[in-house]
């Protein structure tokens, strides 16, 4: 008994957890550039097949596939690495015989731990593209569910990518990695938020129709400006605008006598000259009672006066501004990844304790301890109780609780050698949690 | 027993002020539960500390009693303001100067003061609403200090993770206006009452005491302050103003607890 539980711990130090790996293989927007990646892009069907497929190898026992457009990666849990990534390799090298040959430098494995670790960087947004987008989750889950629903995945999966998800929600509850704004638009919009408290009876009016232009203000509109007026020198491209806004054209000629109902201006006109004149703004503040004006100048050559930033109450940011803007927030979500990647080491740690002890013989070795332990206490205890015995009678307890102990042990025990892989982790999953194997041991 | 609650408190503001940093440096919510938490806390043993020797401090007689209510006073309005905004950022402000208050309170002479000889019923009809007042308007100079702060990121192109966690100048801007609009109103019943006082006392409303003169200067600039906001005076002008206003209040405070009047004015 004492010398199969040192066994058992020895294995699990060496990792030796009868060779059931964690693999991830893949390639993303760092290691293939987009003409290989967009070769890999899967349809829905065909990654069902491949989860199929990868399932059906031998020695793979679960698989899930990641086919977005800045990545493509297969996540498996399999009894030989090694086979199982020459297959993977070549089911990839399948799909895009053009670049077979550069394939093998474009992809990435990773085992064990930095394998987990990678699931759950991907998942927190971590190995993004721009760090901290929040796309990424909601696609992780969708691939999950995709494999779990053709019976891809398994315990280790499952455990892994559940884990995942809430590792993201840590470290978006825990860290800032996707408070601020990166983009020109939602610069606009965390700007605008720093003069106004409520956007809903607040008015925006887009001035021309240049693309950043037209992006900012739906980048408004969607974040609750409840009204929007609409300019242009081609007035049916105003009506246009406005209709698809839903906000209300104001003929390019007379748009100075609506801006005093303007809280957020926008300038996206190719105009040469200033359209949006110091004077302008000055007077209609002054029909504004001092009531904050932000403008936002996306054109270039600019549109407005700098010279209104220099009225009181009135802001203004040109598209250099908002870049800026942009570039310090995406600055700040690269300090924010550190604290993340730390969450990540420790849940990674937490997921591997679990994992390194998910084998056959390592909880049977401490099924039956738990239990020999409870049965010694309770034979102690009995023992003081009735006082002085003969050696037979003695005897004849250890003899009778030791069998109970077997007998109760006997088809946990046979069930958890059953030879089915999948099965087997099921029932160590199982065993483990029903006599609490993984909690801290009572001192 | 008042010196358990008094060092109690103290040590509550401390952390308040502490957590408050944390919270403003950081992301945790855990921060920002804590500072709310203490200074609540710290609240719940001023007001045990104040009702426990009631019939003293509501007669207002020492400055100690004094300090203490406006201490009361401060934190109460932050904490009514903070049900309905999240003002953290003032909490940050309001934090150590309650601490200052309360500790200052204990560093003055508590004995009976020149006002205490008075024995006269309107001391305390001049003191609680002008103390009110002054707790109302010290949040609004927080408010505009905050204002300016933000207003000049703004306008400078700048951003740190402070002003981000502000209150929008819409907020500030409003919330402000209402404050020197509510501490206005309670400051003036407090010169009323207090030249009432004077009356009473000395047997002149009026005798161009360094206190009455500043306190009758920082009345008049709230006053503008809110005549003019139907003109447009409002956001960086009605901040600068709200200072101009808390300076003079605190010169006049000072001027009364320096010595340099008799305190039969209205501070």
């Amino acid at each position: 008994m004492v010398s199969a539980d040192v066994e058992a711990t020895e294995r699990m130090d060496r990792g030796d957890r009868g060779a059931r790996e964690v693999l991830v293989v893949g390639l993303n927007h760092r290691t293939a550039p987009v003409a290989v990646r967009e070769g890999l892009a899967l349809t829905d069907e065909r990654i069902d097949e491949m989860n199929r497929l990868l399932c059906s190898l031998g020695g793979v026992d679960e698989a899930a596939v990641v086919s977005t457009c800045n990545r493509v990666e297969i996540i498996a849990c399999a009894s030989d690495g090694e086979r199982m990534e020459n297959e993977i390799l070549s089911v990839l090298r399948d799909m895009q015989p053009g670049i077979a040959g550069d394939l093998d430098n474009l992809l990435y494995t990773h085992r064990d731990r930095e394998a987990v670790r990678h699931v759950f960087r991907v998942a927190s947004s971590l190995d993004s593209m721009v760090v901290g987008e929040p796309q990424i989750l909601g696609q992780l889950k969708d691939f999950y569910a995709r494999a779990a629903s053709v019976g891809a995945t398994g315990t280790v999966l499952h455990r892994c990518f559940h884990k995942a998800f809430s590792v993201a929600k840590r470290v978006r509850t825990e860290t800032a990695i996707a408070a601020r704004a990166v983009s020109v638009g939602s610069a606009a919009v965390e700007l605008a938020s720093r003069i106004f408290e409520d956007f809903a009876d607040k008015t925006a009016m887009l001035i021309g129709a240049g693309e950043m232009g037209e992006l900012a203000a739906r980048q408004l509109v969607a974040a609750g400006v409840g009204g929007l007026m609409v300019t242009n020198r081609t007035f049916d491209r105003a009506v246009e605008m406005a209709r698809e806004f839903g906000g209300t054209p104001v003929p390019f000629d007379g748009f100075p006598r609506y801006l005093p109902m303007a809280d957020i201006i926008i300038g996206a006109t190719a105009a040469t000259g200033f359209v949006l004149t110091r004077d302008a703004v000055q007077t209609a503040l002054r029909e504004r009672k001092g009531k904050p004006m932000f403008c936002i100048d996306v054109s270039v050559p600019r549109n407005f006066d700098p010279q209104i930033n220099d009225i009181d109450n009135a802001y203004l940011y040109d598209v250099d501004d908002l870049s800026e803007v942009a570039e310090v927030n995406l600055e700040e979500r690269a300090r924010e990844a550190g604290k993340a990647e730390q969450i990540v080491l420790a849940e990674v740690e937490s997921f591997w304790r679990w994992f390194s002890q998910l084998d056959v013989v390592p909880t049977i070795v401490s099924v039956r301890a738990k239990l020999e332990r409870i049965r010694q206490a309770e034979l102690a205890r009995v023992l003081q109780e009735l006082g002085p015995l003969t050696d037979a009678q003695r005897q004849a307890l250890e003899r009778m609780t030791t069998s109970m102990v077997n007998k109760i042990l006997h088809t946990p025990i046979t069930r958890l050698k059953t030879h089915d892989r999948r099965d087997e982790l099921f029932f160590v999953d199982a065993v483990r949690s029903l006599f609490e194997l993984d909690e801290p041991e009572d001192p | 027993m008042g010196l358990v609650f008094f060092s109690s408190s103290l040590v509550l503001y401390l952390l308040a002020t502490a957590a408050f940093v944390t919270h403003l440096m950081g992301v945790r919510e855990t921060a920002r539960r804590v500072a709310l938490t203490s200074l609540g806390l710290a609240f719940a043993l001023d007001t045990a500390g104040l009702l426990a020797r009631a019939d003293q401090v509501f007669a207002l007689r020492s400055p100690h009693d004094q300090i203490s209510l406006l201490a009361w006073f401060l934190v109460a309005v932050y904490l009514l303001l903070q049900t309905r905004y999240r003002l953290d950022v003032v909490g940050a402000l309001v934090s150590p100067l309650a601490f200052l208050l309360t500790l200052s309170s204990y560093i003055v002479y508590s004995g009976d003061d020149e006002l205490s000889r008075l024995g006269s019923s309107w001391l305390p009809a001049h003191v609680a609403p002008a103390f009110l007042g002054y707790a109302i308007l010290v949040v609004a100079s927080c408010l505009s200090t905050l204002y300016l702060l933000q207003e000049h990121q703004l306008k400078s192109k700048r951003a740190s993770g402070l002003t981000r966690r502000m209150p929008s100048l819409e907020t500030l801007d409003a919330l402000n206006y209402r404050c020197v609009a509510w501490g206005f109103a309670l400051f003036t019943i407090g010169i009323i009452t207090g030249s009432i006082l004077a009356k009473v006392a000395w047997g002149t409303f009026w005798s161009w005491e360094p206190v009455q003169i500043l306190s009758a200067l920082a009345w008049l600039i709230y006053a503008v302050l809110l005549q003019t906001r139907s003109l447009g005076w409002r956001g960086r002008r009605a901040a600068t103003l709200t200072l101009a206003g808390f300076v003079l209040l605190v010169v006049s405070f000072l001027s009364l607890n320096l010595g340099l009047s008799h305190g039969n004015g209205v501070g």
